[in-house]
C-alpha cells in the first residue's frame, strides 16, 4: 500500500513537472489558433472557439519563410558539421597527444566557457567587420565553427577510452588519424550525438547574433524572420505563433527521436569496462 | 623473427632506469616467456619490443635489421594485451579484418583470412557478435586471431591470460602453445606466474628490478638457478633458504673450504631433504625437530626447525610425530649455496653458463 501510495506521489509529481514544462507550448498552439481579438481577450481562453488555421497559411505567406528556412538549414548544417569536425580534432589532441603547454592551453580555452556569450557580441562584431564578413553568411557561420564546450565533452569521454586500446590499434597498423575515426569516433557515438543535437537546436534557434549581423531580408534565419510580426503598430500574436510553431516543429522532432542518445551521452561519464 | 636487444636501457624520466643495459637474443620460431614480480619491466620490455615504447639507449634487432628507430606502426608485430583491447563497436570478424583494413588488404582477402585465423583460434561460430557479447576466452582467442591477421613475425602476449579463471587458464595456455606450433611464429609471452612461463615456454628469461636474472630453458632455470632470486622465484613449493651460519660444522667435509668460506645464503629444494640415506646423491645429514607433519593423498610433508631455521621436507617416507628429532638426508641436486651478491657458487651444474 505504502509502495502504492509513492508510487502515485511519484507520477503526480512528475506529470505536474510535465505540465509546467509543456504549458508554454501548448499556449503557443493555441494561440496560433485564435483570432486576433481572442489572443488578447481576459480572462484568457485556451480552447478558441473556431480553430484558425487559416493563420498557418496567412503566417507562411507574410514573410519569405521558404528562404529563412533555407538559411536556417544551411547555417545549422554547416556550423554544426564544421563545430563538430574542429571539436573532435581538439579533443583528440587535448585527450591523446603530448605536446608543449598542453595544460596551459587547456586551462585557457577552460576559462572563455566563464565568460558569457552576450559578452563576446561587440568583440566578436567588430573582428567580423573589419574581414567585411557583416551582412554575410560568413558572419553567421564562423564565429560558431569552434565551442569549447563540445570540446570539453568529447574531451572527457575519449580519455574514458582505455590506453591499451589505442596501443591496439598502432600494433594493428592505425594511424593516429585512423585511430581516431575508425574507432575513437565509433565508440563515443552517443556523447557525439548528444553534443550534435546540442548544437543544432542551439544553431537554429539562435537568435541575438544573426539578429545583429544580418541586415539583409535574404540572410534572415527562421527566428530573426519572426520579427515580421511585431510592427509599430503592435505585434499579430496568432500570426507569431502560428510562424513559431512550425519554426520549432523541426527541433521538436529532431529531439523526440534522440532524446535516447542525448540524455545517455551526457549523463554518461566512461565507457563500460 | 630473431630479436635482440643490445646494451639497451631505458628510463622514463631520464633520471631513474626502469631497464638496465639488457642484452638477449631470441631465437626465431620459439616461444619465450618473460617472467618476473610485478615491476619487473617486463611489460616495459615488451613494450619496447613492440615499438610503442622507444629505448633511452641501445639498439634493437629484427634479424639483421635495426628497428630502434621504427616505432609500433612500422614493425609490424602483433599484440595481445591483457584486456584484450578489442573494439567494442566491431563485430569478431571486422576485428579480425581491422589490422587487414589498415594495410589496405582488398576486401575478399581480408574476409578470407580473418576466417580462416577464426577457425585457427576456433571462434568461427561467433563471427557476428560484438566483443562484450563473449566470454572471457572468446575474447582472449578473438585478440590472438586479430594479433596473427597481417602475418607478423613477432606475436607479444601481454599477461594474456591473467583475467580468466583457473581451468580456461590452462586451456588457454595450451591453445596458445598449439597456435604458435601451428603457425610457427615467434612467440613471446610475458607472465608474472611461473606455472604458465614453465608450461608454455621454449625459453625463460627471468627478470628482476630490470636486470635479466637467467634467460634459459625451463629446466636450467629450476635445476642450476644462476642466482638466488631465480633460486627462490622458480619452484613450488619454494625452496628453503638459510644463513650458511645455521650449519655449524655440518657441512663440512661436503663442501669445499674455500667455497664455504664465500658463501652466505644455503638454498635447499624441499625435495632434497630426504628422511632416509640414498647412496649416490647424499651430501651430508643434519639433525632437526619435528614442527609439523602434514599427510595428504601420496603427498607427505615435514615441517622442520633446523637451529632456529624452519625447512620444507616434500619427501617423508615414514610417519612422524611432532616434536621427534629426524636425520634429514641433504641431495646433492637441488642444494646450493650462494655468495654475498647471491650468485650460485656451488650446486646445480658448474659450467652452466
Amino acid at each position: 500500500m505504502k509502495v502504492k501510495v509513492a508510487m502515485v506521489l511519484r507520477y503526480v509529481i512528475l506529470v505536474l513537472g510535465a505540465i509546467i514544462m509543456l504549458m508554454p507550448f501548448l499556449w503557443m498552439v493555441s494561440t496560433s489558433l485564435k483570432t486576433q481579438p481572442e489572443t488578447v481577450k481576459i480572462p484568457p481562453i485556451w480552447i478558441p472557439k473556431q480553430l484558425q488555421w487559416a493563420n498557418y497559411v496567412e503566417a507562411f505567406k507574410a514573410a519569405p519563410f521558404a528562404r529563412y528556412f533555407l538559411n536556417s538549414v544551411l547555417v545549422t548544417t554547416i556550423t554544426t558539421a564544421g563545430q563538430l569536425f574542429t571539436s573532435i580534432l581538439a579533443a583528440f589532441a587535448f585527450s591523446r597527444l603530448n605536446f608543449y603547454g598542453k595544460n596551459i592551453i587547456f586551462v585557457i580555452f577552460l576559462g572563455t566557457m566563464m565568460v558569457p556569450g552576450e559578452m563576446l557580441i561587440i568583440p566578436n562584431f567588430v573582428t567580423l567587420s573589419k574581414f567585411h564578413m557583416i551582412d554575410t553568411y560568413w558572419a553567421l557561420i564562423v564565429p560558431w565553427l569552434a565551442s569549447f564546450f563540445t570540446v570539453f565533452t568529447l574531451k572527457q569521454n575519449f580519455q574514458s577510452v582505455p590506453d591499451q586500446l589505442y596501443y591496439a590499434a598502432k600494433i594493428d597498423g592505425a594511424s593516429d588519424w585512423h585511430f581516431l575515426w575508425h574507432v575513437l569516433v565509433p565508440i563515443s557515438k552517443s556523447t557525439i550525438t548528444a553534443v550534435t543535437v546540442l548544437q543544432v537546436i542551439g544553431s537554429w534557434n539562435a537568435f541575438m547574433w544573426p539578429l545583429i549581423v544580418t541586415n539583409t531580408e535574404n540572410l534572415r534565419t527562421l527566428p530573426v524572420g519572426l520579427q515580421a510580426f511585431t510592427t509599430d503598430a503592435g505585434t499579430n500574436y496568432a500570426l507569431l505563433m502560428a510562424a513559431s510553431t512550425f519554426v520549432i516543429l523541426p527541433m521538436v522532432i529532431l529531439y523526440i527521436f534522440l532524446q535516447k542518445y542525448i540524455i545517455a551521452g551526457i549523463s554518461k561519464t566512461g565507457l563500460k569496462g | 623473427m630473431e630479436v635482440t636487444f643490445k646494451d639497451v636501457s631505458l628510463s622514463y624520466d631520464g633520471t631513474r632506469e626502469i631497464l638496465h643495459h639488457l642484452n638477449f637474443t631470441i631465437p626465431e620460431g620459439t616461444l619465450v616467456s618473460i617472467l618476473g614480480p610485478s615491476g619487473c619491466g617486463k611489460s616495459t620490455t615488451l613494450m619496447l619490443i613492440s615499438g610503442l615504447l622507444a629505448p633511452t639507449k641501445g639498439q634493437i634487432f629484427f634479424g639483421d635489421q635495426d628497428v630502434t628507430k621504427q616505432d609500433a606502426l612500422a614493425r609490424k608485430v602483433g599484440m595481445v594485451f591483457q584486456n584484450y583491447a578489442l573494439y567494442p563497436h566491431l563485430t569478431v570478424l571486422e576485428n579480425i579484418m581491422f589490422p587487414l583494413k589498415m594495410a589496405k588488404v582488398k576486401k575478399e582477402e581480408r574476409r578470407e583470412k580473418a576466417l580462416k585465423l577464426a577457425k585457427l583460434v576456433h571462434v568461427d561460430d561467433q563471427l557476428d557478435k560484438k566483443p562484450g557479447a563473449l566470454s572471457g576466452g572468446q575474447q582472449q582467442r578473438v585478440a590472438i586471431a586479430r594479433a596473427l591477421a597481417k602475418e607478423p613475425s613477432l606475436l607479444l602476449l601481454d599477461e594474456p591470460l591473467s583475467n580468466l579463471d583457473a581451468r580456461l587458464r590452462i586451456e588457454m595456455r595450451q591453445e596458445i602453445r598449439r597456435i604458435q606450433q601451428e603457425t610457427g611464429v615467434t612467440t613471446i609471452f610475458v607472465t608474472h606466474d611461473q606455472d604458465e612461463a614453465l608450461h608454455i615456454s621454449d625459453h625463460i628469461m627471468v627478470l628482476n628490478l630490470g636486470d635479466i636474472q637467467q634467460f634459459s630453458s625451463a629446466e636450467t632455470l629450476y635445476d642450476n638457478p644462476s642466482n638466488l632470486f631465480v633460486a627462490k622465484f622458480i619452484g613450488e613449493p619454494v625452496i628453503n633458504t638459510l644463513p650458511i651460519t645455521a650449519f655449524g660444522h655440518d657441512l663440512d667435509g661436503a663442501v669445499p673450504a674455500a667455497i664455504l668460506a664465500k658463501t652466505q645464503t644455503v638454498g635447499i629444494r624441499p625435495e632434497a631433504l630426504q628422511d632416509h640415506p640414498i647412496d649416490t646423491g647424499t651430501l651430508a645429514q643434519i639433525t632437526t625437530q619435528v614442527k609439523a607433519f602434514e599427510k595428504y593423498g601420496r603427498e607427505k610433508n615435514a615441517l622442520v626447525d633446523y637451529n632456529g631455521n624452519e625447512l620444507l621436507s616434500t619427501e617423508i617416507q615414514g610417519r612422524l610425530e611432532n616434536h621427534q628429532d629426524l636425520t634429514l638426508y641433504l641431495q646433492k641436486s637441488g642444494f646450493y649455496l650462494f655468495d654475498e651478491a647471491g650468485q650460485r657458487i656451488f650446486g646445480g651444474e658448474q659450467d652452466v653458463e
